[in-house]
């Protein structure tokens, strides 16, 4: 009799606890520190956005916001960890191109990200920089395509699939030019090769190169992103080179899992947007090659629907799969 | 030589600073303790700091993260040479002969000659860094995908002499490390080897779950199954510092550990792993009883352990002149440089000599402060051997498993490096050894990486590995070394054949 009733408290206190927390989590939220799922091992570009946005949106939250690294199976892993969390809102991911808009068109993903995630809001884009070294002694992207179509060019890229490999296979396809691709584990050792003449050239993200390239050890031919990047104002854009219809950047959002409550999600938007304006986070962004994004909810969710069908016919035509 | 001479009375000026002392000290002092405990890391050290770091000077900052990044090269060392457990893979090579040498009572002069030889090394890699920086990074230039290719192909040559016992088993064992390497998505294509469909796997095994596996669950295991000889420590200590002719008798093996240290960490992809097995392959060649090696011989302790240092000093080479880092540590140190709005690359030198200089000048202040740090520590750290292992066991497998779960955050590493223990436990019943898998594995990633990196770039010519003339080079030095390894070995068996009819 004792331990049914111990039971039967237990059981209602837990129900008790239950609804009792559910009407007060909007206006509470977040009442614990918050998990900001990055795909990635510590270090990297995707990380080091992750943590200055964290940084000021525990500001604008009013609330611990703690960055946990899940690397892992091409990004997929912390997708996963997300698409498969709580909606509560302690748990969001950091998304980026990658997993969110190529992964799915060459892996076999248990949740795809357009149906399993809740975009909230856009955090930031970045442009990728077409640069060369000192084996290809070209001072334009024209310059370069033509090298191309003379002879095949080899390029190196952070690895299958990255960002940086996409954009070199968008580019290759737009200009109509045969390009021999070399993989590295990262962009770090790819821009070591490229300093050292043992390939062409390479599309990477702006901080892994603006060093080299202010002080002439690399040369930069043209930004991927719609725009000029304000640190290499010189840079024209691959479209004002020739390619008028190719764009292509890195970019970041926040997403949480299906079925967040619309009081969470409204707090964690306009929190976004605070962080977003503030200059100091713009500033601490441009360090790392990005702008800010101006996209939330359905126009970030429209956004990426369209990144995954523009990534999707690029990888199909180069034929990238996974079995 | 002037402006040397003038850039470092700068640097010292900087780094002499009573807030920039603290710092180092501060990196040092949590360097030491995260490479003491098994298996927790700089990286995931450095990585939690970071934020902190915002909030100091840039110069201050970057000191106290290289300090955590030596200081945890140091530290990791007397794990190893304590409890056989190598935290990192430059830790491999120590554990061979310096757990031996604790065994037999010689904790003290393993460690205070590690100490000693890593003072040693740092100083010596803090005046090339000063010195030849510039000119050493054209160096790692000239290594493209073909030259490091014949670089790991050489390196896997002198793994053959890490071996003390049967040369097949030694072979045997680095074809398991370089297969066990190959586990995990394809980096060309993406696709899945050896997984099984486990998802653990697909981004290959982690060297710290296999090193922890193999020989820290290993010796566990090793010591459960034999309580006889566990606690052979406990009997005598020994002298607790080496004596003057100690260090005589090591000063050769610090001094070329130190100098080929120094040289393969400036290598791009981590070349400053190999130090240490480069070190352990030449003493054990120039020992007049290379027989003796892997049973305790001081200076398989004092020159590896001096390379491994010098290594890591001197792999902030192509980080500070050109803004590329070698390994993971060193991409966080870009990472916290861009955080303080400092751009890493070739012009850090002329645009911040305050931060190039007192970086490099706290280095060897750093290197003094480690040995007045770990020095004293040593009586302590014998003092450990004393406690029943009953109880020291349960402590080394919690640390262990705290540091495995801190790799990517899942259970699965754990999991993973416990069967790598059973693993383990399996080889020595059966008498092979666990360091040259350990090397294979390590090498076997660079070796597939490169030699597909070159051959895309070489359009599939196998006759790249010999146009390039360094390659060539380092082709023949492989040629040579396994000729005259083999030889005897062959002439030996023949010999047994013989006399067996």
């Amino acid at each position: 009799m004792l331990r049914f009733n111990r039971r039967a408290a237990l059981a209602l206190g837990v129900a008790l606890l239950s609804t009792a927390g559910l009407p007060a989590l909007a206006q509470d939220y977040p009442s614990k520190p918050v998990t900001l799922v990055v795909s990635y091992a510590a270090g990297g570009g995707t990380d080091a956005i992750a943590r200055v946005f964290a940084s000021r949106l525990e500001k604008a939250l009013n609330g611990r916001v703690i960055v946990e690294n899940r690397p892992g199976a091409a990004a997929n892993i912390g997708t996963e960890v997300v698409a498969s969390a709580e909606p509560d809102g302690y748990t969001l991911l950091v998304g980026n191109q990658g997993p969110m808009a190529v992964n799915p068109h060459i892996f076999n993903l248990k949740h795809d990200p357009a149906e399993a995630l809740d975009p909230i809001a856009m955090i930031a884009d970045a442009s990728l920089v077409v640069v060369v070294g000192p084996r290809l002694p070209v001072k334009s992207l024209a310059e370069l395509l033509e090298k191309a179509k003379a002879g095949e060019l080899v390029y190196g890229s952070a690895g299958n699939a990255s960002a940086s490999h996409v954009a070199t296979l968008l580019l290759g396809q737009t200009a109509g030019i045969e390009l021999k691709h070399v993989p590295y584990k990262g962009a770090g050792p790819a821009v070591n090769d490229l300093v050292g003449g043992h390939i062409d050239f390479m599309v990477t993200t702006i901080p892994s190169v603006i060093g080299l390239v202010g002080d002439g050890t690399l040369t930069a031919l043209a930004v991927t992103g719609s725009e000029r990047f304000a640190e290499l104002p010189d840079v024209p854009t691959v479209a004002e080179s020739g390619l008028p219809t190719y764009t292509a950047s890195a970019w970041y959002g926040l997403l949480g899992p299906k079925g967040l409550p619309q009081g969470v999600r409204d707090k964690l938007a306009s929190a976004t947007a605070e962080t977003l304006a503030d200059p100091e986070f713009i500033a601490k962004l441009k360090n790392d090659g990005g702008v800010p994004s101006t996209l939330s909810g359905q126009a970030f969710a429209d956004f990426m629907a369209s990144e995954r069908a523009r990534w999707g016919e690029v990888v199909k035509a180069a034929d990238i799969k996974v079995e | 030589m002037m402006d040397m001479l003038y850039n470092l009375g700068l640097g010292f000026a900087v780094a002499l600073t009573l807030k920039n002392v603290f710092f180092c000290f501060v990196g040092c002092l949590i360097g030491t303790l995260v490479g003491v405990l098994p298996g927790v890391g700089p990286v995931a050290t450095i990585s939690i700091l970071l934020p902190v770091t915002l909030a100091l000077d840039p110069t201050g900052a970057l000191i106290m993260l290289a300090g955590i990044y030596y200081g945890a090269q140091y530290g990791g060392s007397t794990t190893a040479i304590l409890v056989n457990i190598p935290g990192e893979a430059t830790a491999v090579v120590t554990a061979i002969d310096g757990h031996e040498m604790a065994k037999r009572g010689q904790a003290g002069l393993a460690l205070g000659l590690a100490a000693i030889g890593s003072f040693i090394a740092g100083t010596f890699a803090t005046i090339v860094i000063a010195a030849l920086g510039v000119p050493m990074t054209k160096l790692g230039l000239l290594f493209g995908p073909a030259e490091y290719f014949s670089l790991m192909v050489m390196g896997l040559v002198f793994a053959v002499v890490l071996a003390h016992g049967s040369l097949t088993k030694a072979v045997a064992m680095i074809l398991v490390g370089v297969l066990l390497s190959c586990v995990g998505a394809d980096m060309e294509t993406g696709r899945e080897r050896m997984t099984f469909g486990l998802h653990m796997l697909t981004d290959g095994i982690e060297f710290v779950v296999l090193a922890m596996g193999v020989f820290g669950f290993g010796e566990i295991f090793k010591n459960l199954a034999d309580p006889e000889k566990r606690d052979l420590v406990k009997g005598s200590i020994g002298r607790l510092w080496p004596s003057l002719r100690d260090l005589r008798e090591n000063m050769g093996a610090i001094l070329r550990g130190t100098g080929i240290g120094a040289v393969l960490g400036v290598l791009p992809g981590n070349g400053a792993i190999l130090g240490p097995f480069a070190s352990y392959a030449m003493e054990k060649r120039l020992s007049k009883r290379p027989q003796d090696f892997g049973t305790g011989v001081s200076q398989a302790v004092a020159g590896p352990e001096s390379a491994n240092n010098a290594g890591a000093q001197t792999s902030f080479i192509p980080l500070m002149t050109l803004g590329l880092p070698p390994n993971a540590v060193m991409a966080l140190m870009v990472g916290a440089m861009m955080i303080q709005g400092i751009v890493p690359g070739p012009q850090v030198i002329e645009r911040n000599p305050e931060l190039f200089w007192g970086l490099i000048a706290s280095m060897w202040i750093g290197n003094l402060m480690l040995v007045i740090i770990n020095l004293p520590l040593i009586g302590l750290w014998v003092k450990l051997l004393q406690v029943p292992y009953r109880l020291l066991f349960p402590a080394i497998v919690a640390f262990c498993c705290i540091g495995l779960f801190s790799i990517s955050n899942e259970p699965a590493q754990v999991m993973m490096a416990g069967a790598m223990g059973l693993v383990g436990f399996a080889l020595w019943k059966l008498q092979f050894e666990a360091a040259p898998l350990a090397l294979g594995f390590v090498l076997g990633r660079l070796l597939e990486e490169k030699l597909r990196q070159a051959l895309i770039i070489s359009d599939g010519s196998m006759t790249t590995f010999v146009t390039s003339p360094l390659s060539a080079f380092l082709l023949a030095i492989g040629a040579v070394a396994l000729l005259v390894a083999v030889l005897p070995s062959i002439r030996k068996s023949r010999d047994d054949v013989f006399k067996d009819a």
